[in-house]
């Protein structure tokens, strides 16, 4: 993967987050629809291993955009892809590397590899680095349907968490390195001098510093040029999920956007946003008995205020 | 002539060596330790160690074939590790 995000700079991105069922996929496929009949080039994708956006818009989606109308644009991530791709990548550099590796039965290791955790959440990570360094250009706003709150933050989190091991065995690296140099100096017959001893020349170094690079750009992409959304009902248990979203992105630095109340109106029993979350932009939309069918009833969905906060948070560079 | 000359540039050559040998000992021997823990760091989680994700270990593993086999190395003397360290000190 050789990531190239140079020149996307201005790039907004708009994430969907929320409890399983909450309306996720809708209201972002709203606010997506909604931007596009505005004029702007929309790509809205789905993160989520159980797809449901290309019901939602009416269309048979795959992993690459597909036209849903005039400027908007969707696809579905098949994150089981985006592993296998990995491990096939991997697995033909270490057969490259390692001479013996016939001998090791690394298909079977590499099988494994498949349920390893983070494994899943490193594709949505690399899913996410390919539609924001390959795709994005060609699209003014990109929108994500995440996966249930559990894998999403996950996810989200991922770079901040591999960015301090990274941090550390970096430095660990440039320890062994330093070593390597004082041994080569003095004792030029040692064994060790045939390693490598530079920092520009160790490749292990040098990968240390690719993927700190790569991560750092996704945290960028997260906690800078991102809105993030956090699609609740008014029930108890969904406000209990956002409470936990909002501890969470706190601590790993990206920004609570804002907070979408889908299908007000639902229930008649009282109810009133908990006061933790009162800081917090709310967009409320209300529930439509008659359902959602075809892809112009998302327009029944009054996405402005959402749009115009999405505008607002874009012009001022999202925080 | 010539050749004592060459023989005793040859034996100054073999002393000047083990000095520089013993010179490097005691930095070769922590340079195996720091490679074997930034290997045994990486590759831990194969064992039950806290680890980075197991992608970032995918990653560096195809390059760590010179620390892979440190490590395995070292596990020879691990149940005795003072015994090494007394070895390398010439403790008897």
């Amino acid at each position: 993967m050789s990531p190239g995000y140079q020149g996307i700079i201005s790039m907004r991105n708009a994430f969907f987050l929320g409890k399983g069922g909450v309306g996720k996929t809708t209201t972002s496929a709203a606010f997506a629809l909604a931007k596009a009949r505005a004029g702007k080039r929309v790509l809205i994708a789905s993160l989520d291993p159980a797809h449901n956006l290309g019901d939602v818009l009416g269309k048979k989606l795959k992993d690459k955009p597909l036209k849903v109308e005039d400027n908007l644009d969707a696809l579905e991530i098949q994150l089981s892809a985006w592993v296998d791709r990995y491990l096939k990548d991997s697995r033909d550099e270490m057969k490259e590397t390692y001479s013996y590796a016939g001998a090791l039965n690394l298909d079977s290791f590499f099988d494994i590899m498949k349920y390893s955790p983070g494994t899943e959440e490193y594709a949505v990570l690399w899913a996410i680095e390919h539609i924001h360094c390959e795709l994005s250009a060609d699209y003014d706003i990109v929108v994500y349907d995440t996966p249930p709150t559990a894998l999403s933050l996950r996810f989200l989190a991922m770079p901040a968490i591999s960015n301090m091991w990274i941090t550390e065995l970096a430095k660990l690296r440039e320890r062994i390195l330093q070593r390597r140099q004082v041994v080569t100096k003095i004792n030029p017959a040692s064994p060790v001098a045939s390693s490598c001893v530079d920092k520009d020349d160790d490749k292990v170094y040098g990968r240390l510093g690719s993927i700190k690079r790569r991560l750092a750009l996704l945290q960028k992409l997260f906690s800078d040029e991102s809105f993030v959304s956090v699609v609740i009902n008014p029930d108890d248990l969904s406000v209990s999920e956002a409470l936990r979203i909002k501890e969470e992105l706190e601590r790993i630095d990206i920004p609570f956007s804002a907070i979408c109340v889908n299908k007000r109106g639902m229930s008649k029993a009282p109810w009133s946003l908990d006061d933790r979350l009162a800081g917090i932009p709310a967009f409320y939309f209300e529930f439509k008995p008659e359902g959602l069918r075809e892809r112009d009833d998302l327009m029944k969905l009054d996405t402005h205020d959402l749009a115009d906060a999405f505008d607002a948070a874009a012009a001022e560079g999202i925080r | 002539m010539g050749k004592l000359v060459d023989k005793a540039k040859a034996a100054l050559g073999i002393v000047r060596q083990v000095n520089r040998e013993r010179a490097t000992e005691m930095i070769e021997f922590e340079l195996k330790e720091l490679e074997n823990i930034f290997t045994l760091l990486i590759m831990g989680g194969f064992v039950g160690m806290p680890s980075p994700p197991a992608p970032i270990a995918m990653e560096l593993l195809p390059l760590l074939e010179r620390e892979m086999n440190i490590m395995l190395s070292r596990s020879d003397f691990a149940q005795d590790p003072l015994g090494a360290m007394m070895g390398l000190l010439e403790i008897d």
